[in-house]
């Protein structure tokens, strides 16, 4: 009887605390669906606390100087992903109240997402932005049509970051790593590795972006007329070739995934170069003891004699269709990231505390992004990539960018392991045109 | 005298009976049976998920699904599992079941609990160690290159033949011990005078074994056989979390598959997705109606 009534009550107090949280959550919703509701709150979903998340409670913090009343409810998620899947959800049940007012994505989405769910966003149009003091690569993305939907946070532009004290053991400098092409940098490679036992060039097997930064890099995009250009590309066939040459000669580490590749390849100290949007800088700079030994530069192209640049996510701002106070959020946008007059405080801080690189050109100019940084030898490198982010060149972007890097990826490693090229791209690009439906 | 109106007791048993049932009726079908028509018709529309229009011909997302390579493929990985990983795992658990039910053994309890364990670890966290395991810089290949089995540490989960092996070897481990629990269960209900009579007549072990021990266990390895067909098509945590499906899909399951398509890779792509998901369903059940056919011993 004892134990009878001692496993009632313990299967009570847990059905108890589990309704709790139940309860709990629902509440939490609630508040979130009321984003609206206090004519100087914005709710703001973000998700990196060592990146974005700093520079939008810069932007929060410099907006205060002209409404001391605004309140921006940041709410972090704990993933890019998270805030896609909450995108989809809301937007595929048509319920856009639990969607917050504001919310930041990695700008290839958009062109799905505006495609795919036309009602769930509100244009930036009439909003007092200076678009022409952005890079133009920037804001290519996130205007669709001619309509501008989304205020630009951080830059996507590419560095080249090398180990110098290694480049230096087997004879070269960063300059002899600058303008080459890239079968000058498999040979420079292949000694690094054969002197050192690191890779130059590392990346994520699993979500492989070196062939876009490549691509674009020559100016070249995946997609023409909005069909995948794959088998009748020559110069993706080139950049594929280039890269399977790279991992078959040790130069290339491509990883099983992309905690493999931060954790283990970058900051396991396996590598002596990295090539990623500016964005992989925090993720370097980790490795404290290796202050003071890294250095930034271009890409390398495919014929070299020049120097490639490129830009590889960067995430920007997006008014969704169920912010109601939708002329607050368009000029807190355009007094902090837009360029107005809270866009100076707003970047410099976001720079200082986050190390988030802006595509607005005059931020370049500030004296914050002048300073050397110690970890990359004290070179300005901040300036350097504001300075970089201009000459990105224009490439066609789809819906499927990411539905093409996958394939494409997939492609790679199976050329790697034995396979043959054409049959791989050939199968990549059937099964891109069979996802997107041609 | 008036005719008493209203129910007799039996009537009256009968309404109490079915409003017993009508709570429970009911939230089955609100809760399962109508997302299960409403997932139905979701199969028969195409186009991006806010506004989805009836497919053309009706059941495009179902004949579609035959021309897609990844589908195929990850249906061909799902059942490159199944056909080794099953019968493995149930031999081994019959086999350990076997030495458990020893009346001699002695710390019989404790046995039992590290054989059983590995099932009570979350599917992420055990996905996640065995991939830590066998990582490139991982225990499993320090271990094989201080032993010099191994000259250099193998990517083994960058290879397609070795990921869908970590893949199998991890699911032998997590799934092995529950389905010995069966087993256990079933052997004890074998009364020890059987085996005592077989002894007597001059059975050896391994007579005793197929002559005596599979027979009674019959209902128990049917039972086993149809849940690991079950659990194996449906086959998702370690895929997501052991190799996410790479490299190059060759270890992706149907299930991730489905997953990629709705929320996996953000292409919300819902009416194929079910429409696949429907399919793995028939494929459950006609696996699961055959095995009971075969495994039948009425007459």
């Amino acid at each position: 009887m004892k134990k009878r009534l001692i496993s009632m009550l313990l299967a009570g107090t847990m059905a108890l605390s589990l309704t709790a949280c139940g309860g709990n959550g629902g509440a939490s919703d609630g508040g979130n669906s009321a984003a609206g509701g206090d004519e100087n709150t914005l709710v703001v979903y973000a998700w990196d606390p060592s990146f974005n998340i700093p520079a939008i409670q810069a932007a929060a913090e410099a907006y205060k100087e002209k409404n001391p009343d605004f309140v921006l409810d940041l709410r972090e998620q704990s993933g890019s992903g998270d805030i896609e899947t909450a995108i989809t959800t809301a937007a595929s049940s048509g319920k856009y109240d639990s969607l917050p007012d504001i919310v930041l994505f990695q700008d290839h989405w958009i062109h799905q997402y505006v495609s795919d769910y036309p009602d769930a966003w509100q244009d930036v149009n009439d909003a007092d932005i200076k678009w022409d003091d952005f890079s133009a690569e920037k804001l290519d993305y996130s205007t669709i049509d001619g309509v501008h939907y989304g205020v630009p946070v951080d830059g996507g532009t590419v560095i080249t970051a090398y180990r110098v004290d290694l480049l230096e053991q087997c004879g070269y400098t960063i300059d002899d790593l600058t303008g080459i092409s890239w079968d000058q940098f498999i040979e420079i490679g292949k000694v690094v590795k054969e002197k050192t036992g690191k890779y130059l060039m590392c990346m994520d097997g699993d979500g492989n972006d070196l062939i876009y930064l490549m691509l674009q890099a020559e100016g070249v995009s995946q997609f023409k007329d909005g069909k995948p250009y794959i088998t009748e590309n020559e110069t993706l066939k080139r950049v594929v070739q280039t890269i399977v040459d790279m991992a078959k000669e040790g130069v290339l580490l491509l990883t099983n995934s992309w905690s493999d590749y931060t954790d283990k390849a970058i900051q396991g100290d396996q590598v002596a170069g990295v090539m990623n949007g500016n964005w992989i800088i925090p993720t370097i700079e980790k490795v404290e003891a290796n202050s003071g030994k890294w250095e930034i530069t271009s890409m390398p192209t495919l014929d070299g004699g020049k120097e490639g640049y490129a830009s590889n996510g960067g995430a920007s701002l997006y008014i969704t269709a169920n912010c109601k106070n939708t002329e607050l959020a368009k000029d807190f946008l355009a007094y902090t990231f837009g360029g107005g007059e809270g866009a100076t405080a707003t970047y410099d801080n976001a720079l200082k505390n986050g190390g988030v690189v802006s595509t607005y050109i005059p931020a370049g100019q500030s004296e914050v992004y002048n300073e050397g940084v110690e970890y990359f030898n004290n070179t300005p490198i901040y300036a350097d990539i504001a300075e970089m982010g201009t000459h990105v060149q224009i490439i066609e972007q789809s819906s499927y960018h990411y539905t093409c890097r996958t394939q494409l990826a997939a492609a790679i490693v199976n050329i790697i392991n034995g396979g043959n090229m054409d049959e791989e791209l050939k199968n990549a690009e059937d099964q891109l045109n069979f996802e997107m439906g041609n | 005298m008036k005719k008493k109106k209203g129910m007799n007791l039996l009537q009256k048993q009968s309404r109490a009976g079915w409003l017993f049932l009508a709570p429970a009726s009911l939230m089955i079908a609100v809760m399962s049976f109508w997302p299960m028509i409403s997932a139905f018709i979701t199969s028969l529309k195409t186009g991006s998920s806010a506004n989805m229009k009836w497919s053309e011909p009706i059941f495009y997302n179902y004949t579609r699904m035959f021309s897609d390579q990844l589908f195929l493929r990850s249906v061909g990985n799902t059942f490159l599992y199944l056909a080794i990983q099953v019968p493995i795992m149930l031999v081994l658990a019959i086999l350990l079941a076997q030495l458990l039910n020893n009346k001699d053994l002695k710390f019989k309890g404790f046995f039992r609990t590290c054989v059983f364990l590995p099932c009570a670890t979350a599917l992420v966290s055990y996905s996640l160690i065995f991939k830590s395991l066998f990582a490139t810089e991982g225990l499993i290949n320090s271990i094989l290159v201080n032993l010099h089995i191994l000259s250099e540490n193998y990517n083994f989960l960058g290879n397609p033949v070795s990921a869908k092996a970590v893949i199998i070897i991890a699911l032998i481990w997590r799934w092995t011990g529950y389905n010995m629990v069966f087993y256990l269960a079933g052997l004890q209900n074998i009364e020890y005078s059987v085996y005592e009579a077989a002894k007597i007549d001059g059975a050896n072990g391994w007579n005793t074994f197929w002559k005596i021990t599979v027979p009674l266990l019959k209902p128990t390895i049917i039972m086993t056989f149809i849940m690991s067909i079950n659990g194996t098509l449906q086959l998702f945590d370690e895929s997501v979390n052991l190799t996410n499906g790479g490299p190059a899909n060759s270890t992706i399951t149907m299930s991730h598959y489905i997953y990629n398509n709705t929320f996996g890779t953000g292409v919300a792509n819902f009416g194929y997705a079910t429409a696949m998901a429907f399919f793995v369903f028939i494929m459950v059940g006609i696996l699961a109606f055959i095995n009971m056919k075969v495994g039948d011993t009425r007459d």
